[in-house]
């Protein structure tokens, strides 16, 4: 089996799997603690992996970049910002695409159908976070799905679970017990443009 | 003494050596099983496996994992949460780890050279074939030069090199080499002389850490490094690098430090811990040897001095080593791992280990923690002992080993000039050897095994290494891909990669240790071999040959067939449980959890015991080294100024990225992509950029007295204006690499080819060069 | 009203367009089958857009067309709709080229889809009413039957129907027209485009267009002034003092956008503005977009008084192509800006050292927009060729 069916393959599952999921609770987001986040580049690569994301420099559903602004000889202090898409709660890809391919699963993960996807783009000049590409394996906007089809086997998403420092929790926003939601009623955190009303999942602790 | 008791002792050394590495408890030897097992582990039924457990074998960390295998097809490895060592990840090569079998560039089948040396055309041939090559090759050499040890044996770690080390043994070669003395041989040898053994740090519980040119955030992801991570907010970290490295993003502190100076800081701060009362009275008085010996050698060391030679300021200085005295035991000034920077570095090594001492940060919480290790039930092969053999080339007294000195620390008494001090038997030194061989001295070696390693982007003088390649009459390479080693090869040995086979158990020892091992996810998807059953069919050859006998006892021929039938008759899998069968419950664990461990805690003091002893010449933590000065060396760690940079030239200094291990993954396009770029560059401050007339983008030319390169430029303020520093394992040799055949730099190309005396470790970062624009 | 045409109502030869033109605009246009074959084979590869800049030249081309034949039905409608007895005489020409300009536009954006036929599916199985570009698709198909009933009726002389096809038309029109200055203006994530500007200025972008190509068509119809009837100049005189006076508008309006943008350094909108006036897009902004379509037939209308056929001739020459850049500006400047900072590790696709991305149309893109363009016009010169163009 090709590369490509593969990666079909596994969107069709999920697919399947979103529509079997119809009555899930759970708000599924990310807590990260950038402080501890090396740019080792796990994250990038164990998702290339289990998502089947093709080589290609611009094919990728996370990244992690560099914070420049503190790099002055020799008072220099390296930072790193991974992410991803939000699986924002206000999500401007979904309310724009004409066919509902990007659609919103009932524990708040954002999905993209392949089979419904006309490749428009609408919805990616409507993502304010660059997190969507075009996927010449599916043909159709691939995305992250916060590994969607690890959701069965409680399983958290690669990037997640290959971490060496643990930077990203994974966890139900709704449930106050969960480790993600705990951290963040033990600290402050931000997100990423705020004030564009996105209201994403991806929590940054300061 | 008499001829017989000679072999006698050979043989005794020969059987407990084959195969095992010179440091620590790190040896896994098989056992004797039963006859009539079916060999299996090649055939296991790995297509309808879902998750097998196996290990990464990108690094030497060999993290513990699980590989989902879908429809026969590798689709992903997952970290294994049951291996507290790994603390549940897998770093971003053990991920493109997947795509290992896959790659387009892998060996598929043996290969026999069909052009000159190094012009890259090659003959399929079958393995039968290969072996017919090899054997004759091997037993052309041993008569040509009537001494087996002129085929030399290069290989680095993985769970299969005991089988290669087992093939030198058959060969009966006493040449063997391998990496620790590119790498750490001058670390081990350093906290060895001090403790007796080389020791983990116990970042998870220190409460101080300085590192001092280890770059955990990107060299190896080890524990360390995760626990760096975890608990910067509550561990003071002081982070000491010429270069600013994604370690900087963890450290409280850093430092630019001058290359070559660590020491200096090392010693003003055991000066102030001193002068001021700060050590562990109490520990120093019960555990140490030599504490006033160290008092008086460093009164010269003072703060201020130590400013003026590093460059780290001396108000931090005395900072650093107060709050290191304050957070004692919890406080560690950081082994590391690869010490190949200058010199001094073995006595630079005995600094640290006697800081951490004498504020009693020794096998206690937070502290340096020494090794331990799980046994392992082993079979004691008896290999044969031949008479055709000359002892190693680099071992004993080698007149020129001076030549491998840098000028500057020629007049150093504490640095011998006629041999290494302390040489492995079974690692040699790298640097060294190499020299022998290019010399001929002491005698010829002309004959060449390569396992897994890649010299000649791995050792310093690109150029010498394949000179002594071409030098050879036979060499042969087993290898997963084509390395520039392997491209200069006579025969290339294609082998299973880690994915495709079964691996013997292996105890990983450490502060705490714990065993893993390989269970086969996909058969082989090509025309490939494990080592393992390369040096059985290479035995059962040699077995056949009578030639090959003639200087061998009657009885040899028969230790080699029971090594041979142990091999044949049973597969993997038994041996694995055999090995571990002295733990009630492990195998079960191993196949369940795909590792074994008694605990993950940490067991502190058993050095502290009443009655305990190091293994050092005293028993004790020698703060003032015993045996040093028996072999001529420094008993105290004396400083060395080091070398200064010639007018207008740079030093260049080797390190990492957490996207490649070594030379050996830069050509997989997941990692170049995660890298962010397809080639390396040169790190410039933009000040030194200016004065060579730079811009980022431009491409310049690295010279220094062995080689230059062309490399892209990148100016940065991540690195000090007297240091320059490129990526290694670009700018290859090899064709078959394809992403980077000629694409980039290679740093061995410039490194000029000094090592240290003591370790026998090579200095890679000693060589200054000169930028021009290209 | 009689609905009894005849052979000869419908069809007429028009001996003043020559062979010539017809052979050089399907050569022209064949060009642009280099740029199917190129994407047919190649894939969406062949395009020059990135994941920054997803929508290129072929968005700004099929903008171009559709809001072409909006604006054509617009200012017809001013004669069969709104009952304005001059312009009843432009009522053919215009409707007939609003249809090939809107057919044009969907053949240009069924190459820029992935998935075209998908599209006619799910659109209608899988409808999201709160998609601009949905609401877009489905009314412009709408608003394409009306317009080819309207041609109908009006080649059949049934007045009645026409008004209604033409009422039908227009409504569409306009409806499906403000919702593609929608699809920009409800970007949050796009400060440039955010907002109601969109949807309004495209009305009286189309407008514009609308004029301006009734003046063009009329010229390739008529040859010259002297050959056209009373009717026809005396609306052309209509439509170029209407066009002149809408310029006057646009010109505002465009000012007031740059104020806005460049005002206290707004956030992305500034960067982006920045591209128009000294950027990467300077060029087609100030000759193009400036001179050419706005500034030239401005001052051209102005001091003919509107009353110089040729030179309204010129003038809308010259703001159709300033027109045809206006829409790329559009597009394009809105996506410079990209959504992350290019730092190292982010893989911000055409990133450049000041910050911003880059766009370049790859020769695929460029020949099917040529081609695109070239057939259109081939169709309205064998429309005008072989049909009865004229009003009763």
């Amino acid at each position: 089996m090709s590369e490509n069916s593969r990666a079909l393959k596994l969107a069709e599952a999920n697919q399947k799997l979103a529509n079997k999921r119809k009555g899930a609770k759970e708000k599924w987001g990310i807590v990260l603690d950038t402080s501890k986040c090396i740019d080792c580049k796990a994250c990038t690569v164990a998702c290339k992996m289990e998502n089947y994301v093709p080589v290609g420099f611009y094919n990728y559903r996370i990244w992690v970049a560099e914070d420049t602004h503190y790099a002055k000889y020799p008072t220099v202090n390296r930072s790193f910002q991974p992410s991803q898409c939000q699986q924002c709660e206000n999500p401007p890809c979904v309310h724009v695409c004409p066919t509902h391919a990007s659609y919103k699963t009932a524990d708040g993960v954002i999905m993209v159908d392949a089979d419904k996807c006309i490749l428009c783009k609408y919805c990616m000049t409507a993502c304010p976070y660059d997190a969507r590409y075009e996927s010449h394996t599916t043909e159709a906007i691939d995305k992250c799905t916060f590994c969607y089809q690890r959701r069965e086997e409680g399983k958290d998403p690669a990037c997640v679970e290959t971490c060496p420092p643990k930077v990203r929790v994974f966890g139900d926003l709704n449930d106050p017990n969960s480790e993600a939601s705990r951290l963040l009623a033990e600290n402050e955190y931000t997100v990423l443009k705020p004030e564009k009303g996105t209201r994403p999942k991806l929590k940054y602790i300061k | 003494m008499s001829l017989l008791k000679t072999k006698l002792n050979r043989r005794k050394f020969l059987a407990y050596s084959g195969g095992t590495l010179a440091a620590g408890a790190m040896a896994s030897k098989f056992s004797t099983i039963k006859a009539v097992a079916s060999e299996h582990s090649s055939r296991s039924n790995s297509s309808e496996s879902k998750n097998v457990p196996s290990a990464c074998a990108i690094c030497v960390n060999m993290c513990s994992l699980f590989a989902d295998v879908k429809d026969g097809v590798i689709h992903k490895l997952n970290p294994n949460h049951n291996f507290f060592k790994s603390r549940s990840m897998l770093c971003a090569r053990g991920n493109a780890g997947a795509k290992v079998p896959y790659d387009p560039d892998r060996l598929k089948k043996p290969l026999i050279r069909a052009g000159e040396r190094g012009e890259g055309k090659w003959k399929e041939v079958s393995w039968e074939e290969a072996y017919d090559y090899i054997v004759k090759n091997v037993m052309k050499l041993i008569d040509k030069y009537d001494n087996r040890s002129s085929i030399a044996f290069a290989s680095t770690e993985g769970l299969q090199e005991e089988f290669f080390r087992h093939l030198t043994s058959i060969v009966g070669s006493t040449n063997s080499v391998r990496h620790p003395t590119l790498c750490l041989a001058s670390n081990i040898q350093g906290y060895s002389s001090v403790f007796g053994t080389f020791p983990d740090a116990d970042i998870a519980n220190a409460k101080f850490v300085v590192m001092a040119g280890s770059n955990r955030a990107e060299a190896f992801i080890t524990p360390d490094t995760i626990d760096l991570a975890k608990n910067h907010k509550e561990q003071t970290f002081v982070y000491l690098d010429p270069r600013a490295t994604k370690s900087t993003a963890l450290a409280d502190k850093w430092f630019p430090i001058k290359p070559g100076t660590d020491m200096a800081v090392v010693l003003a701060m055991i000066n102030i811990i001193i002068s001021e009362n700060l050590y562990d009275k109490e520990f120093v008085d019960k555990y140490t040897h030599g504490f006033k010996e160290l008092a008086n050698h460093v009164k010269q060391y003072t703060p201020e001095w130590a400013a003026k030679e590093s460059e780290v300021p001396a108000s931090e200085i005395k900072w650093m080593a107060r709050k290191f005295a304050e957070n004692a035991p919890a406080s560690v000034w950081y082994p590391g791992r690869r010490s190949s920077f200058t010199a001094n570095d073995v006595y630079y090594r005995r600094a640290c280990g006697i800081l951490n001492a004498v504020v009693g940060a020794w096998d206690r919480k937070g502290g340096l923690i020494p090794k331990s290790g799980i046994s392992l039930k082993s079979h004691e092969f008896i290999f044969p002992l031949y008479d055709r053999v000359k002892n190693r080339i680099d071992g004993g007294k080698v007149d020129f080993a001076g030549e491998v000195l840098p000028e500057y620390i020629k007049s150093n008494k504490g640095m011998p000039k006629d041999k290494v001090a302390y040489l492995s038997e079974s690692d040699g030194s790298w640097v060294l050897f190499r020299d022998a061989i290019l010399k001929q001295k002491p005698y010829p070696v002309k004959g060449m095994f390569i396992y897994k390693q890649n010299p000649v982007e791995s050792i310093p003088n690109r150029a010498k290494t394949i000179e002594m390649l071409k030098s050879m009459e036979f060499t042969c390479a087993i290898d997963i891909q084509m390395s520039d080693a392997a491209w200069y090869a006579d025969v290339v040995l294609p082998e299973s990669t880690y994915l495709e086979r079964w691996d013997p158990a292996h105890n990983y020892g450490g502060a705490a240790p714990i065993v893993l091992f390989r269970k086969q996810a996909i058969k082989p998807l090509f025309d490939t071999k494990p080592m393992k059953d390369i040096t059985v069919d290479l035995a059962e050859r040699f077995l056949k040959e009578d030639d090959f006998w003639t200087d061998a006892w009657e009885e040899d021929k028969g230790y080699l067939q029971e090594y041979v039938d142990t091999f044949k008759n049973n597969s993997m899998e038994k041996i694995i449980e055999h090995q571990v069968s002295g733990h009630p419950g492990a195998f079960k664990m191993l196949m369940e959890k795909g590792c074994f461990y008694e605990t993950d805690k940490i067991p502190y003091g058993q050095t502290l015991k009443e009655g305990a002893r190091l293994k050092t010449k005293s028993g004790k933590i020698e703060l003032a080294s015993v045996r040093y000065p028996e072999a001529g060396l420094h008993a105290l760690p004396v400083y060395q100024k080091p070398s200064e940079a010639p007018e207008g030239k740079y030093r260049f200094v080797v390190g990492r990225h957490a996207q490649f291990t070594q030379a050996n993954t830069q050509n997989v396009p997941y990692l170049l992509e995660a890298y962010g770029h397809y080639e390396n560059m040169l790190w410039i401050h933009p000040k030194s950029a200016l004065k060579q007339g730079l811009n980022d983008g431009d491409y310049a030319i690295v010279k220094s007295s062995v080689g230059e390169q062309k490399v892209k430029v990148h100016v940065t303020e991540y690195t000090r204006p007297d240091t320059v520093f490129y990526l290694h394992g670009f700018g290859r040799l090899s064709k078959w690499l394809s992403n980077i055949y000629k694409v980039g730099a290679s740093d061995a190309e410039i490194l000029e080819d000094y090592a240290e005396t003591i370790s026998g470790n090579a200095l890679l970062h000693e060589t200054f060069v000169e930028i021009k624009k290209a | 009203m009689s609905t009894n045409t005849t052979t000869m109502d419908v069809f007429a030869k028009n001996d003043k367009i020559s062979n010539i033109w017809l052979i050089l605009t399907l050569l022209v246009s064949l060009f642009g089958l280099y740029g199917l074959f190129s994407v047919l084979i190649n894939g969406h590869e062949a395009y020059g857009v990135t994941r920054t800049v997803p929508w290129g030249i072929l968005i700004s081309t099929y903008v171009f067309f559709v809001v072409s034949s909006t604006g054509l039905c617009l200012v017809s409608s001013m004669g069969h709709v709104f009952g304005i007895e001059n312009f009843e005489v432009i009522g053919k020409r215009s409707i007939i080229l609003a249809i090939f300009t809107l057919l044009c536009g969907f053949g240009v954006i069924a190459l820029e889809l992935g998935h075209p036929f998908r599209m006619m599916i799910y659109n209608v199985i899988s409808p999201n009413f709160a998609s601009a570009i949905w609401w877009m698709g489905t009314l412009y198909g709408i608003y394409l039957v009306f317009i080819i009933i309207e041609f109908y009726f009006l080649m059949n002389h049934n007045h009645k129907g026409a008004f209604y096809a033409g009422l039908g038309g227009f409504l569409a029109g306009i409806s499906a027209h403000s919702n593609l200055g929608a699809v920009f203006g409800l970007l949050e994530a796009r400060p440039f485009w955010h907002g109601p500007y969109l949807p309004i200025y495209f009305i009286l972008s189309a407008l514009i267009s609308g004029s301006a190509l009734i003046i063009i068509i009329f010229f390739v119809a008529y040859r010259s002034p002297s050959n056209m009837p009373e009717k026809v100049v005396k609306v052309l005189k209509s439509i170029t003092k209407i066009f002149g006076f809408l310029i006057g508008i646009l010109i505002f309006f465009d000012i007031w956008k740059v104020i806005t943008s460049i005002y206290g350094a707004p956030p992305e909108k500034f960067e982006a503005v920045q591209t128009l006036l000294s950027g990467q897009l300077g060029v087609n902004f100030w000759l193009f977009e400036i001179a050419l379509g706005m500034l030239i037939p401005f001052f051209i209308i102005i001091f003919t008084k509107g009353k110089n056929i040729k030179a309204s001739l010129v003038a809308a020459i010259s703001a159709v192509i300033g027109i045809f850049y206006m829409r790329y500006d559009l597009v394009i400047a809105g996506q410079l800006v990209p959504m992350r900072e290019p730092a190292p590790g982010a893989h911000v696709q055409g990133a450049l050292p000041n910050g911003l991305v880059s766009y370049t149309p790859s020769f695929t893109e460029i020949s099917i927009v040529i081609g695109a363009i070239a057939f259109c016009a081939f169709l309205y010169l064998m429309a005008e060729k072989y049909l009865n163009l004229n009003e009763e």
